[in-house]
């Protein structure tokens, strides 16, 4: 049963009733409700539900298959790619002479790399997420690569994929598949990553308004040196509905080709040496105006969704690599002796083999979960019908009533906006459009539309810090050995540091998961809260009420397990604690709302530990949901996942429950007013602040 | 041998120390007699402030010429030559060596204590340790309950805490030989030692209290002590400073001397940005000086500055939904921080116009400041367009007592503001210009 249909079903009544109450104004809009139009009401929305204290299982159980065919293809895609990378690929020559040969680029090219997602009918593999993800476990076998074709393929060329016209898209999307033409992604400008306001490079229409004229550099443009075909974000003049002229970002397919670009030096960078990364100048480029990408002025939400959508490019990364360590590494311990036993025989050692397992097993689970997700075919019929999202209880009655539908295409993440309706005064107004847009910028827009949310940035934040935590394990068990150059560990770790700052650093990644689940809360929740601080006592009572049965231990049944259960007995402690933790998470979201509202957007330490624990709470359901299929199926060693499974849960469970301590009001174990008052001290001199320990004063 | 040390102790008194004094000096001598090495009592000495005024010192001197004291005139003497810590120290060893009972030493004590700051070693430890140990060792230390209970030799303790008291006084912290000299004197339960125990409790604490020390040595190049004082001013670590003008005579065609004061300014990037954003429609302001004190230095400082905005003009900054790339920088809900969750405290805000930069320079006028401004323009275009008015004070005169006509606005060309680093150096010029 879908939960998150029947609330819009429930809401949608709601929404007659104020309809027909207001209906002195709506007279003219009796065709509404037949008009139910139908969202995709299964999307990504169940790490926001977890916000609520839900947990909306048909989301995330059972663990998402592919078919029989679809396997084959992809093991006929992994198995050249695989060979490709074990026995053409020389990673350590790539990282020494911090270039890819162009022998190797023309293998990768042969191979379709470069247009994993393009569609077939452009030349491209066509490939679903959870194909991607499957190689990207292979590609990322070399970050320098991983990188080259991810500036290529997740951002570089996403701009014509979602936003781009037909005519766009057959211009330049064959070449680009093919690697003829590599793609970059130009956003970034001295001044900072995610501030649009330090955009300055300008888009002046010529006197003719056929052609713009680029102005102004970028600077750490992955590909940057090669690229053919760049997706550059500009300022351009727009009029605004009022008339008034104002500098709005535009993005724009520019061609190399065009002139006046210049790349500077590639930068000399910690990791990833081989990938190209440098500054870009644009100086007086002509770009004709056919070459806008979307509207003129809609640059900000096509840079939104790029970036969006590319996050999820680096998901099953860091568990591909982790195998491959474990792997080496296991070797190595299995066979040096120390003190006459062996390196594995040491609890320590044996430790970090564990941590490394069970990291690779949860990311796995994660980035797959995930990838599935995305992949679940949408609503069968994408007419106008089906449930209805509604958002008229959130907003003040009268005011402008926007319903926005959004039908997945969920090819990549990518909703498509295929028609929205205005409710107003004036009655409905329909109309249509066929802009494709990531759904939370849709909801960003319209407020308060639930759709999709970021699962894929919580795999992205766990799987970057994971990541450089099981590399760091790998090199120290080869201790000093590890260090050094002979072994590939020391480039593994270079390499996999840039994880956790490109494409949004983690802590931006980190306000993104938070602030997009409080606010979605909080729409709800608003209501409820208010009634709260009048001072209803109904409301009153039945938070006491909660409250009261929490500390006396009621257990928290969330039907995970049971009868109509979805967990594997065999996981069904990690289950309830799963579910005690999702609880838990409610109402604290609920209360973290009560006490700072709309100004918890400044409370970053605290959407740092909410952040943390929706990604463990995602974590725990992308494992339970794995190994009770693989019990369920009987797949080889379902035994170990179990294992692995219950022992992360636990783990996270007690870490989440510390997290949620903290967030209580006045809790003992939150340090964060001495957290910030250090930092504030430090910053202040903007030294370290205490004296030598030998100083002395007399 | 007590008949010898009897005999050597009347010599020692027949000569003063004074005369002993010229014997080394080989300098002919007044008149003092024999007679004036009577000692009296010291009680007047007590915590008597250090003089400063030369008038009150005279008055001291005629009572003291009518009391018995006569260790005053040791140093009054000494002090003809030269006042420096040689000559001190020599009085003391003088002193010291005359009566190996040290018969008088607490006058003695005292006396020096007053003339320290004279001779320039008020802050010197090694004096007072010397001064320390013209105490005779031994002798005031209780051997008994009875004379522990009760205080033992109370005005020698006296005398030893006072001692130890002008030291807190200008901030000397006494060492390890002090200690050892006070045990010595005193005995380790003495008034002296529990002083010194208490000065060494507090004063490592004090020593590091203030957050923003004065260095003790302040530099004497008035274009470093402006530089010192701007930064002191500005407590901005991006904050720049910028000598506009170095400080230079030269010697124009008419052979006359002209002394180019120094300019000195600084600004922050903020300062810059607010400036750069300010409605060159509305006039901005030299105004000064303003005094600074550091330890006995005045300086003073002048600020360019507006008007606070009114309130019509003030245009909040309004969010931007397409600012953020990666997340909502706010939140679309209808509600507020609970009221047990608001930290924040009730303050009534004074609307102050901002402070766009800041001056220092040895010549208030007009035409100096005018340099200052033209020197911001070039780091800040916008001072061009935007109307410069300069409303300076008299401000140091009022310093010295002389007569002024109070603060006011000065018109252009009239008199300047003299606005002398050093107070100082700004009396004897303002003597001079009399003259």
């Amino acid at each position: 049963m879908n939960i998150n249909r029947l609330i819009a079903l429930s809401k949608s009544v709601q929404f007659g009733k104020i309809l027909t109450s207001n209906a002195r104004h709506a007279t003219k809009e009796v065709n509404l409700p037949h008009r139910t139009i139908r969202t995709h009401a299964r999307n990504l929305a169940y790490a926001k539900d977890l916000f609520l204290g839900k947990v909306n299982k048909a989301e995330c159980f059972p663990y998402p298959e592919i078919g029989n065919e679809e396997l084959e293809e992809i093991n006929s895609f992994v198995a050249p790619v695989e060979k490709f990378f074990t026995e053409e690929v020389d990673s350590k020559r790539i990282d020494h002479e911090a270039k890819i040969p162009p022998e190797t680029l023309n293998g990768l090219k042969e191979l379709g790399l470069f247009g994993i997602q393009v569609p077939e009918e452009y030349g491209g593999l066509g490939l679903s997420n959870t194909m991607y993800a499957r190689l990207g476990e292979i590609i990322s076998l070399d970050g320098s690569i991983a990188v080259t074709l991810a500036a290529h393929q997740a951002i570089g060329l996403k701009g014509i994929l979602i936003a781009g016209s037909e005519e766009q898209k057959a211009k330049y999307l064959p070449k680009l598949a093919s690697g003829e033409h590599v793609a970059a992604f130009c956003l970034t400008e001295p001044g900072s990553g995610s501030d649009a306001a330090s955009i300055q490079t300008k888009a002046t229409l010529s006197e003719d308004r056929k052609t713009y004229l680029l102005n102004g550099s970028k600077i750490w443009i992955s590909n940057g040196g090669f690229a053919d075909l760049m997706t550059v974000f500009a300022r351009t003049e727009v009029v605004g509905e009022d008339g008034v002229k104002k500098d709005k970002i535009t993005a724009f397919i520019v061609e190399r080709a065009f002139g006046g670009i210049t790349s500077g030096k590639p930068e000399d960078k910690l990791g990833i040496r081989g990938s190209n990364t440098c500054e870009v100048s644009f100086d007086n480029c002509p770009v004709p105006v056919e070459n806008v990408i979307g509207e003129v002025g809609g640059g900000f939400k096509v840079a939104m969704n790029i970036l969006n959508s590319g996050r999820f490019s680096m998901g099953s990364a860091g568990s591909g690599m982790i195998k491959k360590l474990i792997e080496m590494t296991a070797e190595y311990a299995g066979s040096r002796k120390q003190f006459g036993k062996n390196l594995s025989e040491f609890g320590m050692i044996q430790e970090k083999f564990a941590v490394m397992a069970q990291n690779a097993f949860v990311m796995e689970s994660m980035a797959y979960l995930t990838a599935g997700m995305m992949d679940r075919p949408g609503v069968p019929d994408c007419s106008l019908e089906a449930a209805m999202v509604k958002v008229s209880d959130l907003l003040p009655i009268g005011c402008l009533i926007v319903v926005c539908v959004v039908v997945s295409k969920l090819n990549d993440g990518i909703g498509v906006l295929i028609g929205y309706a205005v409710v107003g005064e004036q009655g409905v107004q329909e109309r249509t459009k066929h802009t494709p847009l990531r759904c939370p910028s849709v909801e960003d827009q319209r407020g308060g539309c639930v759709v999709a949310y970021p699962t894929p940035t919580l795999t992205n934040v766990f799987s970057s810090e994971g990541g450089w935590i099981c590399v760091s394990e790998a090199l120290q068990v080869l201790g000093g050995l590890g260090y050094t150059k002979n072994y590939p560990y020391e480039r593994y770790l270079r390499d996999c540091r840039i994880l956790l700052i490109f494409e949004g650093t983690n802590e931006i990644l980190r306000m993104y998961i938070a602030l997009t689940g409080m606010q979605y809360a909080g729409k709800i929740l608003t209501g409820k809260i208010k009634e709260m601080k009048k001072g209803n006592v109904g409301v009153a009572f039945e938070m006491l009420g909660r409250k009261l049965g929490d500390a006396l231990g009621r257990k928290v049944d969330l039907g995970l397990t049971g009868m109509d259960g979805v967990v594997h007995p065999g996981l069904a402690d990690s289950a309830k604690k799963l579910e005690q933790n999702v609880a838990h998470f409610g109402s604290t979201v609920e209360n973290l709302l009560y006490r700072y509202g709309k100004t918890i957007v400044e409370e970053q330490l605290i959407l740092k530990r909410v952040a943390d624990v929706l990604i463990n709470l995602y974590a725990m359901t992308a494992v339970l949901s794995r190994s009770s299929r693989s019990i369920s199926i009987g797949l080889r060693n379902h035994d170990h996942e179990v294992l692995l499974a219950n022992t992360f849960c636990t783990d996270a469970f007690f870490k989440n429950n510390y997290w949620l301590t903290q967030l209580q009001r006045n809790s003992p174990e939150n340090q964060d007013e001495n957290i910030k008052k250090i930092a504030r001290e430090v910053l202040e001199k903007r030294t370290y602040v205490c004296s030598h320990p030998l100083d002395r004063t007399f | 041998m007590l008949s010898v040390w009897f005999a050597s102790g009347l010599f020692l008194r027949v000569l003063s120390p004074f005369e002993v004094l010229t014997m080394h000096t080989k300098k002919s001598q007044g008149d003092q007699g024999a007679l004036r090495r009577f000692h009296g009592s010291p009680g007047c000495y007590k915590s008597q402030p250090v003089p400063t005024d030369p008038g009150e010192e005279h008055e001291d001197r005629i009572k003291k010429d009518k009391s018995l004291i006569t260790h005053d005139d040791l140093f009054e003497r000494v002090a003809r030559e030269a006042k420096t810590k040689a000559t001190f120290n020599r009085v003391v060893d003088v002193f010291s060596k005359r009566d190996i009972r040290r018969r008088g030493h607490v006058e003695f004590i005292y006396a020096a204590l007053k003339k320290m700051p004279e001779f320039g070693v008020e802050r010197d430890l090694t004096v007072y340790n010397k001064l320390l140990d013209v105490f005779p060792k031994e002798v005031f230390v209780p051997r008994n309950f009875i004379q522990r209970m009760f205080n033992h030799y109370p005005r020698q303790q006296e005398c030893g805490v006072q001692l130890l008291e002008q030291m807190e006084n200008y901030g000397i912290m006494p060492n390890v030989e002090s200690k050892v000299l006070i045990v010595q004197i005193f005995g380790d339960k003495s008034h002296p030692m529990r002083k010194y125990q208490r000065i060494m409790y507090w004063f490592p604490k004090f020593k590091h209290a203030n957050p923003f020390p004065v260095p003790l040595q302040l530099p004497e190049d008035p274009v470093d002590l402006a530089r010192l004082s701007l930064n002191r001013i500005a407590n901005d670590l991006d904050a720049k400073v910028t000598v506009y003008q170095m400080p230079c005579t030269d010697i124009s065609e008419s052979g006359e001397e002209i002394t180019f004061p120094h300019v000195v300014g600084i600004q922050s990037p903020d300062q810059m940005e607010l400036l750069a954003k300010h409605n060159p429609n509305r006039p901005v302001f030299v105004e000064g000086p303003f005094p600074l004190w550091l330890r006995k230095i005045c300086v003073y400082y002048y600020i360019l500055r507006a008007d606070p905005l009114p309130p019509e003009e003030k245009v909040e900054d309004s969010y931007d939904p397409e600012r953020c790339f990666d997340y909502p920088l706010q939140l679309d809900l209808d509600l507020d921080r609970d009221m047990g969750d608001d930290d924040s405290f009730d303050v009534e805000d004074v609307d102050e116009g901002p402070v766009f930069a800041m001056c220092m320079t040895s010549q208030g006028d007009q035409a100096t400041l005018n340099q200052w401004i033209s020197g911001l323009q070039e780091t800040n275009p916008t001072l061009g367009r935007v109307p410069t008015l300069f409303r300076l004070e008299a401000g140091p005169r009022e310093l010295q007592g002389v007569a002024d006509p109070g603060p006011g606005y000065r018109e252009e060309g009239e008199e300047e503001a003299e606005t002398d680093i050093v107070v100082e150096e700004e009396h004897q010029r303002s003597q001079g210009v009399k003259q």
